[in-house]
Parts: structure tokens; sequence; C-alpha cells
């Protein structure tokens, strides 16, 4: 009844015209910067904070957060449309958005990561709402060992992620986990593969690579053949771009998959969203009919990587709501905003500030339902770019990739690096490496080192730790089960072609 | 393209020693704020603040425009910095990195002293606390614990630059006893690892601890500040509690890229004194439990040579490999 | 994938990586493998280098152990691959400009390039492209979303 009497505050807080207006300024602003690729929530957030010290704290957080959520909508649109990331969390949407566009069904893509986006992030509101404490608990059993496990189950999906070479998806992954390393060590401060430069102590920025490699690398590819009429086939009439029915039913799980994954991995502190899409790409494949299909453009695919990281952030405002611990970027100026509005941010925090708390959950209720409505109308609007012919959209690509990279952190040295992503792009295309291993290094690596290392440092080098803690063990049980799962499947489509061989 | 060097050359000048520049620098467009961190870092929030502030309360005559330069743990917003040698219109946010990164980077090629020290602002103070079940009551009880057990009680914490190793290696060395010291890069999962109880021990911003000692998930030890903070009246500091070490200051401040005459150090000292005097900033301080550290130039300028050997000699304690 | 161009870069692109494996084993060996607080700086990527030298090596010795078909040694095309290069170089260029002469005009520039040279439409066209692209971004990045974008000597 509690839960019931505090959403109801929360409506009555949130359904004013002001509170009406504030979310819907955050949606929007948040689907823009969501597009843009390399501009971030992030760095609207932290534009933005000055302004809201006039604000009133709840109408001020329910603005932030719909830029939050917002982003995670827009997102998808250049990674379906141009393969250009327009989040980090949308890198696996390019898989088979990009795909799916190549094949027409560019506003099928879109709009299956609308409502992907929609169900998702409206399960990530409801489960923040219902389960927020415990879970809570439960994202503070994970520690470096279970993250370690969280990461190696990551990795192993490099098999799923393989094309036709393992041996070339795991070099990729590997040259992935190369970049990972590269900057300063958090441990003792030394610094790696920085080749002299002071620009690289930070590493290597994810969106430079995952642009270069996506975006710059598929241009370059195209750019091969100089007469190519136009790029995309574009159906017309409306009706060619909305998802059929059969792509709806086809994502009935990936819909669950990724609501369910993105909102327990949004949970833990040490994950963000792009692990998030990942793992529950992965998954889908994993216990797809046709995983072969994957990377050509499934519906699936998009549905789940777009699902997860929206739920992803109902999950991520758990810890911060409950217990003042920031888990990604975001949350953590969100952190410094409640502070700077004289909140005070911490387990109390629901308590004593009810209506923030009610205030913003039902505004992400109302956010969700203005973001549907605000998003699929764009959806034929936004796939118009792909009318546009090839010599007209190829610069246009090169314009927006170095403008992505050029805005996350204003230096020269990232566009040359960004030029130097795009020609290994092309290099991996020309030769047969499948790009999305490495990728998934990049994400995982750095992650997965700095796990094991903060293990070994609790076991003071017992490596046992990594698999006597029940929720490690089931997770390295699961990636082992991963690593066997393309043998099991060659052993039953030998066994399949044997009988009938035999028959 | 000559002519137009040899205008400016001429405009410097009179700018310089001219008339004009006998009078009293002021600002004549919009200054800009260099900051280390990417929007949203600690060191941009601050830098948000402080122009938001001098806009509203108009203690500039131009606004304050605030530039992120991340990368490089700092190292590149150092280099801009210096880069920018003689503007009159930049000025940088600085943090305790800026001094002990150099010591251990090759790849950084100035320092604090290469720029104009201008004004130091927040002192950060810090508490040492325990997750609330943990058997000890004072800091004395866990060094005791430490000895008993070598190497198996935990501290969470950032870099190995950062303060809550400092003040880890400075306890160790003077009392002898050795605990495991483990690297978090977000603040967020460091406290994590103490609520979850993977790690016996934290030093945290007092702000934050407030929340949780207040909801009864964590007990604060003691106090890492010169004299005890409002919000922990009953808290020892490390000297109270009988640990003769050094207090280690966690500062923020305001630079500026070298080459400024004295008049232009003079306008900006005074426009941070009149920041740090206003209410806002008053509460500001109160609301995340910082010390007003104001320092003039001359003043930071030591400090910046104090700090800087004193990190020194930690670090080479700590075995880290100095380049400097 | 047998086809032999695919085994001709297999064979390269191994090399390479057998190369990269070995810088990477020798710079992991220059730092600690292990501290006393746990596995050093060095530790990670001594295992990864040799993970990739091996699997590198493996990549190289399949390629030699499958005997190249004859005849189909042209499967790579080399004027297409210099149209992609070509390509490259000219984002390259621009990049290399963006410090002189700021982000509108050395798009404009690309964009120019890229529509007269490389798609060879007349010249009229890429003006068009290298001008409406420029002024877009500017517009909606610079002025509608305040992005700092590169400014040259021109002040633009």
């Amino acid at each position: 009844m509690d839960i019931l009497n505090g959403l109801m505050q929360g409506f009555a807080v949130a359904l004013t015209p002001t509170n009406l207006m504030w979310c819907f300024a955050g949606c929007f602003l948040g689907t823009v910067v969501g597009i843009m690729p390399g501009l971030g929530p992030p760095a609207t957030i932290a534009m933005l904070l000055p302004l809201t010290f006039q604000m009133n704290p709840t109408s001020a957080m329910i603005m932030l957060a719909g830029i939050y959520y917002g982003a995670k909508y827009g997102g998808s649109t250049t990674s379906i449309l141009l393969n250009v990331p327009g989040e980090s969390s949308s890198v696996v949407t390019c898989l088979d958005g990009y795909q799916m566009a190549r094949k027409g069904r560019a506003g099928a893509a879109l709009g299956i990561a609308a409502i992907a986006s929609f169900i998702a992030g409206t399960v990530g509101v409801v489960a923040l709402m219902l389960i927020a404490p415990p879970l809570a608990k439960f994202g503070l059993a994970f520690s470096s060992p279970e993250y370690f496990a969280l990461m190696a189950l990551g990795l192993a999906m490099v098999v799923l992620l393989a094309g036709e070479s393992l041996v070339k998806a795991l070099l990729a992954m590997l040259v992935g986990l190369w970049i990972a390393s590269m900057g300063t060590d958090l441990f003792t401060a030394v610094s790696r593969f920085t080749f002299g430069n002071s620009e690289m102590l930070d590493g290597v920025d994810f969106v430079i690579v995952a642009i270069g490699i996506f975006a710059l690398g598929e241009v370059l590819g195209n750019m091969e053949k100089r007469e190519e009429p136009q790029m995309l086939p574009m159906p017309k009439g409306l009706r060619n771009l909305l998802p059929t029915r059969e792509e709806l039913k086809a994502c009935r799980f990936a819909f669950v998959n990724g609501s369910v994954v993105g909102f327990l991995i949004g949970v833990l502190p040490g994950a963000g969203s792009t692990i998030a899409s990942f793992i529950s790409y992965g998954l889908e494949k994993a216990v797809s009919k046709h995983p072969e299909k994957f990377g050509t453009g499934v519906p699936e695919g998009v549905a789940a990587p777009e699902g997860a990281n929206n739920s992803e952030t109902g999950g991520a405002l758990v810890p911060l709501l409950t217990l003042g611990i920031p888990g990604s970027g975001t949350t953590a100026i969100l952190l410094a905003a409640l502070i700077l509005w004289g909140l005070k941010p911490g387990p109390l925090m629901i308590q004593d500030n009810p209506t923030l708390f009610w205030g913003l959950v039902a505004s992400m209720y109302v956010g969700n339902v203005m973001l549907l409505v605000l998003n699929l109308p764009l959806v034929p609007l936004f796939a118009q770019i792909l009318k546009l012919p090839v010599y007209a959209l190829y610069p246009l690509i090169f314009g927006i990739s170095i403008i992505g990279v050029y805005s996350v952190s204003g230096s020269l040295f990232d566009t040359w690096m960004l030029a130097a992503f795009g020609l290994l792009g092309y290099a991996m295309r020309k030769l047969d490496y499948p790009s999305a291993p490495l990728i998934l290094g990049l994400v995982l690596g750095d992650n997965m080192e700095r796990a094991l290392r903060q293990s070994l440092m609790m076991s003071q080098g017992d490596l046992s730790i990594l698999w006597s803690r029940p929720i490690s063990a089931t997770m390295l049980a699961l990636t082992v089960a991963i690593l066997f799962l393309p043998l099991l499947r060659r052993a039953n489509a030998w066994r399949v072609t044997a009988i009938k061989e035999n028959g | 393209m000559k002519i137009f060097r040899e205008i400016a050359f001429a405009a410097a000048l009179v700018l310089t020693v001219g008339p004009v520049a006998a009078a009293e620098f002021k600002p004549s467009r919009p200054i800009e704020f260099i900051v280390h961190t990417g929007p949203g870092g600690g060191a941009d929030v601050l830098a948000r603040f402080i122009s938001q502030l001098v806009d509203r309360e108009k203690l500039a005559p131009v606004r304050m425009q605030v530039n992120n330069k991340p990368g490089g743990n700092g190292v590149t917003a150092m280099s801009y910095v210096v880069e920018k040698k003689g503007d009159v219109h930049a000025i940088a946010i600085f943090t305790g990195n800026w001094m002990s990164n150099p010591l251990l980077q090759a790849e950084a090629r100035n320092t604090v002293k290469d720029m104009t020290a201008i004004a130091r602002l927040v002192i950060e103070p810090a508490v040492i606390v325990v997750k609330s079940d943990a058997p000890y009551k004072t800091l004395a009880d866990f060094i005791d614990g430490a000895k008993k057990a070598p190497g198996q009680l935990k501290q969470s914490g950032g870099s190995i630059t950062a303060r809550d190793n400092v003040v880890r290696q400075l306890l160790m060395k003077s009392t002898g006893a050795n605990w495991a010291y483990i690297s978090f890069p977000g603040g967020g999962e460091r406290i994590a690892a103490l609520l979850g109880g993977h790690v016996t021990m934290m030093v945290l911003e007092p702000q934050e601890a407030g929340e949780h000692i207040r909801s009864g998930s964590m007990r604060v030890l003691a106090q890492v500040s010169e004299k005890r903070l409002p919000g922990f009246p009953n808290v020892p500091t490390l000297k109270e509690a009988g640990f003769n070490v050094p207090n280690v200051a966690q500062v923020r401040g305001v630079l500026a890229p070298p080459g400024l005459t004295p008049e232009v150090v003079a306008y900006y000292e005074d426009l941070f004194l009149r920041v740090s005097r206003s209410a806002a900033w008053k509460k500001y301080l109160d609301e995340n439990q910082f010390e007003d550290g104001f320092q003039k130039s001359v003043e930071l300028s030591k400090f910046f040579d104090e700090y800087t050997n004193q990190m020194r000699g930690i670090l080479k304690e700590a075995g880290a490999k100095l380049v400097r | 994938m047998n086809r032999s161009p695919f085994a001709r870069g297999d064979f390269l692109s191994g090399a390479t990586l057998t190369g990269l494996g070995v810088y990477i084993i020798l710079e992991a060996r220059g730092w600690d493998y292990a501290t006393p607080d746990g596995p050093g700086p060095g530790f990670f990527p001594l295992w990864y280098g040799i993970a990739m030298v091996i699997l590198s090596i493996v990549l190289v010795a399949s390629t030699l152990a499958r005997p190249a078909p004859a005849g189909e040694d042209t499967g790579i095309n080399w004027r297409e691959v210099g149209n992609a290069l070509m390509a490259w170089v000219a984002l390259a260029g621009c990049i290399g400009l963006l410090k002189l002469l700021g982000f509108a005009v050395s798009f404009a520039l690309l964009a120019i390039f890229v529509v007269a040279f490389i798609y060879r439409r007349p010249i009229k066209t890429a003006l068009l492209v290298g001008c409406i692209g420029s002024l877009g971004f500017h517009l909606v990045f610079a002025q509608a979303l305040n992005v700092n974008l590169p400014v040259g000597v021109l002040g633009f």
C-alpha cells in the first residue's frame, strides 16, 4: 500500500504542468544528444547543471533524468542508419540494426528500437519502484571476483560474435584488450603503450574506436566502388517503415531479456550500459533458434541491446537513490547535482525526500510514454536521410564522425586516432576480421584486468577466490557453457546429418 | 599576415607597459575557465559553480566560460595552460593531481611551477570509516588488527597517488602496521566494496560518510583534518587519536598561464577573494563539508613546493617510480 | 574461407599480429609482473601478448598448410583498394587542415573532393554538397547544440 500511496503522490507531483514541461524538455534534449554521436548525457547534464540551481530540485531531477534515459532512445538512430554509434551503449545495435537498414528495413529497426526502449524503460522503472532496496543489497554482494566472472562471461561471447574463423575473432578480441590497456595503470600509475603521448595517458576513448572501426571502416569499404547508385533500398509507403507483426513477434523474448539483463547489470556500480547491451545481445544469440542469422539484420539483435541500455537507466538509479552510490559517469553527475541542490544523497534520502523519489519515478513513466510518442513519428523522418545519394551521404558520415569524436574531448589528437582506427576498420573488413570482438575486448578488457587484480589483492594471490564464491562460480560455469555451446551445436548438426544419411 | 602580427604586438605593448596597464587590469572578454576533467567531474562541477556564482553576483565584468580539456590525468590541461602563456583571459582549476602526476609521468612536460599561482580555495577533509558491524571502534583498534594479521585487512581507494593511499602510507610508516590497498576507479565502487564487506576500511569524504553514518551503515574512526569538523564534533582527528602524521591536504584552487603581470595576478586574486567571501560560497562549503582553504598567490606558490616535496617523499616510500 | 587472397591476407595479417604480440610481450616484461600487493601492470599484457603470438602463429601456419590454388591470385582488386585509400587520405588531409582552417572549411573541402574526384560528379554538385553540408553542421552543432568545433585562423 505504501508503494501505491507513494506512486499516487508521485503522479500528483509529476503531472503538474511545470513538471510535465521539464520532463518533456529533458526527454527531448536527451533524444537530441542521444542522436548526436559523441555528445552524451554526462556532458549535457553537466552543462545544464548551473541552470538548475534556481529550480526546484524535484523538477530539476525530473529534467536531468529525462536527458539520461532520453539519450538511450536517441542513441540507436545513427547506429541503425549510418553505422555510427550515437552512444557507447548503442554500439551493439550497429551489428544488426545497420544490416536491417541495408535490407531496406531501416524504419522497422528504428521502430523496434523505440518499442524495445519503451518496454524495457518501463520495466526498469517498475523494478526501481518495487524492489530497489533489496536489489541494492544484491548489488553490494558483487565485488571484484564477481565482476571478473561477469567480464569473463562477456568475453566468452566472442565465440558467439565470431564469424567464420574463431581464430580471427579471438585475435581481434586480443587487439581490443591491448587497446584497453593503453594509458595509465590505475594501481601503480605506470603508463602503458602511450608511445610517449601525454594525450594517451587516460587511454583511448571507446567512442573513437567504435566510430572509426564501424562507421569509417564501413564507409571506406563502400567507397571502393565508385558507382553505387543508392546505398540502401528505401521502400515507399508508411507501412514499410514500421515493424511488421512477425518482426515484433520475433522480438518477444528479446524485450524480456533486454529488460531484465539491463536492469540487473545497471544495479551493479562497476558495470555500465555498454556491457549490459553486449551481454543481452549475446544471451539473445545464445538462446536463438537461428543464431547464424545474427549480424545479418535480425530484429531481435536490435531489440535486446536497445532494451538493455534503457532498463539499465532504471537499474543505475537504484544505488544512486537508495545508497547515494553512483555507478556510472552520468549518475556521478546526478549525485553532484543532488549535493549542490542541498539534498543529502544517501541511504536515508528516499525517506527524507519522498516527493523527489516518487515524483521522479512517476515522471519516468510519463517520460517513457512521451519518448515513444516523440520517437515513433520521427522514424519516417529520420529514414529520409537514406534517400541522400551516396556521394553526399558519405562525406556527411565523415563529418559526423569527426564532430562526434571532437566533441568528446575537444582534442585534435583524438581526430587523428579516429583516422587511424578508420584505416584499421577498413583493413579488418578487407582481411575478413570481425570487428565486434575487438569492441568487446575493448569494453571488457579494462574492467576484467582490474577485477582480476583486485580479486587477487583481496585474496593475497589465491586464485580460488574466483570460483569459491557462489555468484562468481555460477557465472563462470555459464561462461564455460557458452564456450562449449558451438561444439555442442556442431555435434548436434553432425548427429542430425548422420541420422539423415543413415535414414 | 605580418602586418597583423605587428599590430597585435603593438597592442600587446600598449596593454602591458602603456598607461592602460598602469591602471588596474580588467578583463575585456569572457574568461576561459580550463578544467582538466570532462563535464561532470569534480573540478568541472566546481568550475561551473564558480562561474555561475560570479555571473549571478556580478563579481566580474565578463562571463566565465568553462572549457574542458580532459585527458592524460590532467596532463593535457596542464600543457594547454602553459601554451596559453601571457593570456590574461584564462584561468584553470588545479587539484593535488597537478602536483603529484608530473612526479610519476614522464609524458608530463610541465609542472605547476611553470604556471602562475592565483589562489587556493578549498581544502577537502576526510574521515576514516569502517562498516558498522566491524569490530573496530577506534583507529587504534584497526591498527592493532592490522598488526595481528599483516596484509589481511584491506582498504578501498583510488589510484596510488590519491590522498587515500597517502594517508595509509603515513599511518603504516608511523605504526609499523601493514594492510592492503585496493584501487577502484569510481567513488561508487569504493563505497560499495566497503558496504558489501569486501574491504575493511576506507578514507571517505565527510559529506558522503555523513549520510551512511546517520543511517547506521558506517562508523567513523577518525578524521583527516587539522581541527574537528562541525559535522563530526565527537570524532578525534588523527593527531588527537595519537597518530603523529602530517595532515595531507586535498586541495583545489585556481591558477593561470605563465607570464602574467602583477596587476593581472592581483585582479584574479581579488576576484577569488570576493568569491570566497560570498554567502553562496559559504553555503557550498557547508553542504560539501569542505574547509575554506583560501590562500593568496605568494603563499600558494610556496604551498606548491611544500606539497610537491611531501608527495615526492610519500610516493618514494610507497615504491612508485619517480621521474622528477 | 580458403580462397587464396584471404589466405595471403591471413598470412600477412597473422605475421603482423605475431609482431604486435612480441612487441606487447617485450613491453610487458619491462613492467612488474607481480607486486607485493598483487599482480602488477605487466601481468595482464604478458598473458594476452602470449595468447596473441600463439593464435597468430596458428593462423599463419594454417595458411601455409593450405596450398593456394593456382590462378586465383587476383582476388584483391587493387583499383578498388586505391579508391578507398584515396578517400582515407582525403579524410586524413581534412583532419590535418582542422587546426589551420577550422572545421567548416576543412569539411567543405573534403566533401568537394569526395564528390568531385572520387564520385566524379560535376563540380557544381560538389560545391553544393560541400557548402550545404558545412553550413548544416555549423547550424546544428555550433549554433543549436553549442558544441565547440575546431576553429581555424579565419575565426570560424
